[in-house]
């Protein structure tokens, strides 16, 4: 049981990256618009963010130095910055696409605006962060999103075509009346989600809450194989389900209700249910991880006291940190603004950020000093040079596509 | 300390201050003070914001820089906004649960 409840950091760090709202919403519509023909991406971006947040969690494990403590010892203090700004708008816009994501499901479950859920949501947020203690509500969020795995057994209930599911995952281009364009511009928003900056931040900053050494190396391991594999499995099932309901009829997905449709297709209330719940947990577990990383990234910047291993007093400028993004968040969205926009979005700034936040971390797991004899094989480092090309065509083409393409549109 | 060859630039720059006492986290290396009539030259003090701290306070450098920091003002700020906000809420000094 012990061992069971050692991979909930995996766990909820992958369901919070993989399956937030913004992930919830884009697998959704990439399922409707080009069927499973942009699977492989979430298969490139599952293996990308494995390598890469096993790294951190091993430097974690063998010097206890989290993420953007390496960000500023090796870009330095200006191009360390220029990585703060970048990840930190990052995260607060993914904050504030999760927290509406948080009201958008208590919206559906009561019929009641999300704006009037929002402020509550956010509370609540601040409530767990202050209060509770980190395994407790690793444990709670990561096991409970766990029912979102109801999106896998909804796509065999579905009885699809597997054949020609398979058929369309293999077939690496785009279909119907859909560009190069689109087809490329949603690839690079799944790869930003799949490897978006933030999970790395909460993962290595969680190892340090659960107090890491070099005697956990397997429980890291196991985490990040456990973890984020699950995390893609989830992805692909949602775009499957989207992709057996709503392609075929020619229906584009907008809204959370659509998303959550397949399950209740095939399970009825009950599946409502258990899909709200899961969506619930999902998205306020990502509030988590993206409110604590607000404060995370800049403390670790500073070389403040920071997280929830010691007493709120003792990390104040942490805790003021967290409680002015949440401040943010609410004012934003009282805007009105569309939350599930306002994720798309924050998904393709994402992969601008990514060179800057990964680059430091494969230069550093080669580094005796911190990890000691754990350094990188020419195997890792080479997949690890790959995927730091692919980061950067993705982070060069982000914005170009997005004004080519009217965001998708 | 004597007798260590340490790279100013790759060791200690941006490196993070760590109090000996309590193992809390007290700031970064913003800059390295060299004394230059040593030969060779030799680290006289770290600069963290506008703290200076004379290289005999440094205990052991490893990928964070350990530090004594009895009568050092490394926490001025976070203790200013501890008093003067966190304080203020319920709960700040309990452990969390």
């Amino acid at each position: 049981m012990k061992k069971l409840l050692g991979v909930t950091l995996g766990i909820l760090t992958a369901i919070g990256g993989f399956v937030d709202i913004g992930d919830l919403v884009t697998n959704a519509l990439v399922g409707a618009r080009f069927g499973m023909h942009l699977a492989w991406i979430v298969l490139v971006g599952v293996i990308g963010i494995c390598l890469y947040a096993e790294m951190s969690g091993r430097v974690v494990a063998m010097s206890g130095r989290p993420v953007f403590d390496l960000i500023r010892e090796r870009l330095g203090p200006r191009t360390g910055l220029l990585a703060l700004v970048a990840s930190f708008l990052v995260t607060l816009l993914t904050l504030i696409a999760e927290i509406g994501g948080v009201a958008l499901a208590f919206e559906l479950a009561s019929g009641v605006s999300y704006l009037l859920w929002m402020p509550l949501a956010a509370l609540a947020v601040w409530l767990v962060i202050w209060r509770v203690k980190f395994s407790r509500l690793e444990q709670a969020f990561g096991l409970l999103g766990l029912l979102l795995i109801v999106f896998a057994v909804a796509l065999f209930k579905l009885g699809p075509d597997w054949g020609q599911l398979l058929h369309q995952a293999t077939q690496l281009h785009p279909i119907g009346h859909e560009g190069w364009a689109t087809y490329a511009y949603y690839g690079i928003a799944l790869f930003g989600a799949a490897m978006t900056p933030y999970e790395v931040f909460f993962f290595s900053s969680g190892g340090v809450e659960e107090k890491w050494t070099r005697r956990d190396l397997g429980t890291e391991r196991t985490n990040v194989f456990i973890g984020f594999p699950l995390g893609g499995l989830l992805s692909l099932s949602i775009m499957g389900c989207a992709a057996v309901l709503f392609l075929p009829a020619g229906i584009q997905v907008g809204t959370l209700g659509q998303v959550a449709l397949p399950v209740v297709v095939a399970f009825g209330k009950i599946g409502l249910a258990v899909v709200l719940i899961g969506m619930f947990a999902a998205t306020f577990g990502a509030a988590l991880e993206t409110a604590l990383s607000c404060g995370y990234t800049i403390a670790q910047y500073r070389g403040w006291q920071w997280g929830k291993f010691v007493r709120p007093r003792e990390a104040s400028r942490f805790h003021v940190v967290i409680i002015v993004c949440l401040v943010l968040a609410v004012l934003t969205l009282l805007t009105a603004v569309d939350p599930v926009k306002v994720t798309e979005y924050s998904v393709v700034f994402a992969a601008m950020a990514l060179p800057l936040t990964y680059l430091p971390i494969l230069i550093v797991a080669n580094d005796p000093d911190y990890v000691g004899r754990e350094t990188n094989g020419p195997v890792r480092n080479a997949v690890g040079l790959f995927y730091l090309a692919l980061l950067t065509i993705a982070s060069v083409a982000a914005i170009p596509l997005m004004i080519i393409t009217k965001a998708g549109a | 300390m004597s007798g260590r060859v340490l790279h100013a630039q790759l060791h200690l720059l941006d490196r993070q201050l760590i109090d000996r006492a309590d193992g809390h986290l007290v700031g970064k290396v913003d800059d390295v003070e060299l004394d230059l009539d040593a030969d060779p030259p030799v680290v006289a003090a770290l600069i963290s914001g506008r703290v200076e701290i004379p290289a005999g306070r440094i205990a052991e450098v490893e990928s964070a820089v350990t530090i004594s920091t009895d009568g050092l003002d490394l926490d001025y700020y976070d203790n200013w906004i501890e008093h003067h906000i966190i304080d203020k809420i319920p709960g700040a000094g309990d452990a969390t649960e």
